[in-house]
């Protein structure tokens, strides 16, 4: 008994040293860190106040040239300004924007975070989450390095919200081996070429383009170049916004129909609703198709893969001798913004003037630049850019104008809805005056 | 509890820090959601209280969600089914098998794989066979190219493979629930049994079937909650697509609050998850009650 009662003291004693010992370091650290910061920052900086800036980001993966200009500016920033530190959140695309919905639920917004154009990011405007950035904006002139008019896809009220990192196209991209493979000697300029150019593929078992699907945002993309067409040029979803059309307009129908004709040509890869947009897009830069219609973005990420060097980019054709090709799906990018309820407000949006100031010279001096939303001074085709690089931005000269993508444009049930019908297409024939319906119902009950 | 003649104050202070844990934990967030169901709220701005407008557009109203329903039920109904496939086979393995050990350890393997190593790697097998998928690769090599399919991406099988997958995953599972069920009864009633003439499917008919229904009704419970938060693998395997033709309760209502950003409908639908588990768990434990009465 007493033995026992021995063995306890100790080890008690024991575990209360050990929390001890953890306790005091834990304090000694402490201390340590505080003293030499004070030290440090108050002959660099003004403000010696510590400041640590939460920047949630979507370029996790450390091969992509966006990766490394994100971190090439904010190590020099920290260097810069040694009492901040930029805690970096980054994830994947769905995955932030998963993260940010939660977080804005509990009015947790982090510093800096990342939003997308238009009708996805009014919801966080609208609950007053985000803060304007005129002041920024208006600071060096920084407002004249965006390209004219991309700045309104994030503005409300006259209030800028969010800065954005690229202003894309949507082009088609093809395998000029593949087309000569089939005996293709000219891009098509017309749907009607397009189909004939698909069926040709086909028969010489050749995927004719390449998509992924399971993302249903891919085959929205491409069907809303189509109707971009049918319709004339741009401003089709505005109007039904307006009231002024319905989903049941022709021009709806038209490249409803119009797709379908795609679709039942086989001019895309097997089962593509299981296919998502990274294997998808792989398909194509693994050679395996022909043709991969997809934002400008893209242009990096082919640059880098097997098919470097084959590619050629052309315009999306005009259909049924409608549309004018220097049209284009636009995709402004995804935009940073600062919380509103930001613990230190000015810090973050200093960081943020730094950072805009700066992201287009460090983008063209890593071969990123194309299709960033701030204009770029400098000679691409003397830093080295690829062909395939040259050419697209050959196209950006005579953009003139388009439409932007169905959810920057509806809100978020809307666009489920539509989703999910476009999808429906690449594996079921719909009557497209019930697809224009199944649109037009789900309008009317989300837009009360 | 007057037998442990412990005082009620005692056994209280033991109970409550898993009671409270347990109200924070489960309760309160269902009764929250139960009220978030009441309103149009988008998750992120200010919420309008709409009533019970939300249950009225998903009862008359929502052209998926009774599709849903019926296939997270099919769902159950397959997964419940398996189970008297997986007590049959684990009675021949510990009557037949010497080593039934290894075997039951090899079929759960699937069970300790991550979902999405599952999904993928079924998404590779049913894939076109363009796309290097081996079952219309067989079935191609057989000649028998009329019956390869699209698998995931045809509405009408696609859900039905997708079953499949999650039993093949589970099967193990259950065997092994059921295989330790029937090696726990004692060997001494079955020699008494064998005296008095009862062997094999006899036997089986009046000693197995009895002493396992308590581990059968595990099994049955285990499945059938399971399936009713399906959620995971139909999230790798199509996303809910194409064009809803797979989507369940759950993922129907993880589109709905996320996607569609219509969180008071998500909540709903969440409130209707949970009314269908008590119901059905009632239920399921009513049957069984009977069941149990009768047998014994």
């Amino acid at each position: 008994m007493a033995k026992g009662k021995v063995l306890a003291v100790i080890l008690a004693s024991a575990l209360a040293l050990s929390l001890a010992a953890c306790g005091s370091s834990n304090n000694s650290s402490t201390s340590n860190t505080s003293s030499t910061s004070s030290t440090e920052s108050t002959p660099t900086s003004s403000s010696d106040k510590k400041v640590t800036i939460t920047f949630q980001n979507i370029y996790p993966d450390s091969t992509t040239p966006s990766y490394k200009m994100l971190h090439q500016l904010v190590d020099q920033y920290e260097k810069e300004h040694p009492n901040i530190t930029i805690d970096l959140d980054s994830l994947n695309t769905d995955q932030q924007k998963m993260k940010l919905k939660t977080q804005a639920a509990s009015k947790e917004v982090p510093d800096i975070t990342i939003v997308n154009p238009a009708a996805q990011m009014k919801p966080f405007v609208d609950a007053g989450l985000l803060a304007p950035l005129n002041d920024i904006l208006d600071k060096d002139g920084l407002r004249d390095t965006y390209q004219k008019g991309l700045l309104d896809y994030y503005s409300f009220d006259n209030n800028v919200y969010a800065l954005p990192d690229g202003n894309n196209i949507e082009v088609v991209y093809y395998n000029k081996e593949l087309f000569q493979q089939a005996g293709i000697t000219d891009t098509p300029k017309t749907f009607d070429e397009l189909l004939q150019d698909v069926k040709t593929l086909k028969a010489k078992g050749i995927t004719p383009i390449a998509i992924g699907e399971k993302d249903s945002w891919t085959g929205s993309f491409l069907f809303m170049n189509i109707l971009l067409r049918t319709n004339n040029g741009p401003g089709f979803l505005q109007d039904v916004l307006d009231k002024k059309k319905t989903f049941n307009d022709p021009a709806f129908t038209e490249a409803v129909a119009k797709f379908q004709e795609l679709v039942d040509a086989g001019a895309f890869e097997e089962g593509a609703t299981s296919i998502d947009y990274n294997a998808g897009g792989n398909i194509f830069k693994t050679g395996k198709a022909a043709m991969y219609i997809m934002g400008t973005w893209e242009i990096g990420a082919i640059d880098s893969s097997p098919v470097a060097g084959k590619v050629g980019v052309f315009q999306f054709p005009t259909v049924n001798g409608k549309g004018d090709v220097n049209e284009y799906m636009l995709a402004p990018g995804s935009a940073f913004a600062v919380s509103a309820n930001s613990d230190h407000l000015q810090e973050t949006k200093d960081f943020l003037h730094f950072f805009a100031s700066n992201l287009p010279k460090a983008e063209f001096d890593l071969k990123n630049a194309v299709g960033i939303g701030q204009k770029v001074d400098g000679d691409f085709k003397a830093a080295g850019y690829s062909d395939l690089a040259i050419s697209a931005l050959d196209l950006f000269k005579n953009v003139k104008g388009g439409d932007l993508a169905f959810d920057n444009t509806m809100n978020p049930a809307t666009a489920q809805i539509h989703l999910s019908s476009i999808q429906n297409l690449f594996v079921q024939k719909v009557d497209p005056s019930q697809v224009a319906q199944e649109h037009q119902s789900a309008f009317e009950a989300n837009n009360k | 509890m007057n037998v442990l003649k412990v005082p009620a104050r005692t056994i209280a202070v033991f109970v409550l820090p898993c009671l409270l844990l347990y109200v924070c934990l489960v309760f309160i967030p269902i009764l929250v959601s139960l009220y978030s169901a009441l309103l149009d709220w988008n998750g992120i701005s200010g919420a309008n209280f709409i009533g019970l407008a939300n249950f009225k557009t998903m009862l008359f109203d929502d052209p998926v969600f009774w599709p849903s329903v019926r296939r997270t039920l099919l769902y159950a109904v397959f997964s419940m089914a398996e189970i008297p496939i997986c007590l049959m086979m684990a009675i021949l393995l510990n009557r037949y098998v010497k080593r039934a050990n290894t075997l039951v350890s090899i079929y759960f393997i699937p069970v300790i794989l991550s979902v999405v190593i599952i999904g993928q790697l079924w998404k590779t097998i049913y894939n076109p066979a363009s796309m290097g998928g081996m079952i219309n690769g067989i079935l191609n090599s057989l000649h028998l190219t009329s019956w390869t399919h699209s698998w995931i991406t045809e509405p009408k099988i696609a859900m039905f493979c997708l079953y499949f997958v999650s039993l093949w995953q589970y099967f193990g599972y259950h065997l092994l629930i059921q295989f330790t069920g029937v090696q726990n009864i004692p060997s001494e009633i079955y020699e008494a049994a064998k005296i008095d003439g009862a062997d094999g499917f006899k036997a089986d008919r009046y000693i197995t079937f009895p002493m396992v229904v308590p581990i059968f009704k595990i099994s049955i419970v285990l499945a059938f909650i399971g399936s009713l938060q399906a959620f995971d693998l139909i999230m790798v395997m199509t996303g809910g697509g194409p064009a809803n033709a797979t989507e369940t309760i759950s993922t129907y209502m993880y589109n709905m609050s996320f996607l569609s950003m219509k969180y008071g409908y998500g909540s709903a639908l969440a409130t209707f998850l949970v009314v269908i588990c008590l119901v059905f768990t009632v239920m399921i434990n009513f049957v069984f009650k009977r069941i149990e009465n009768k047998v014994s």
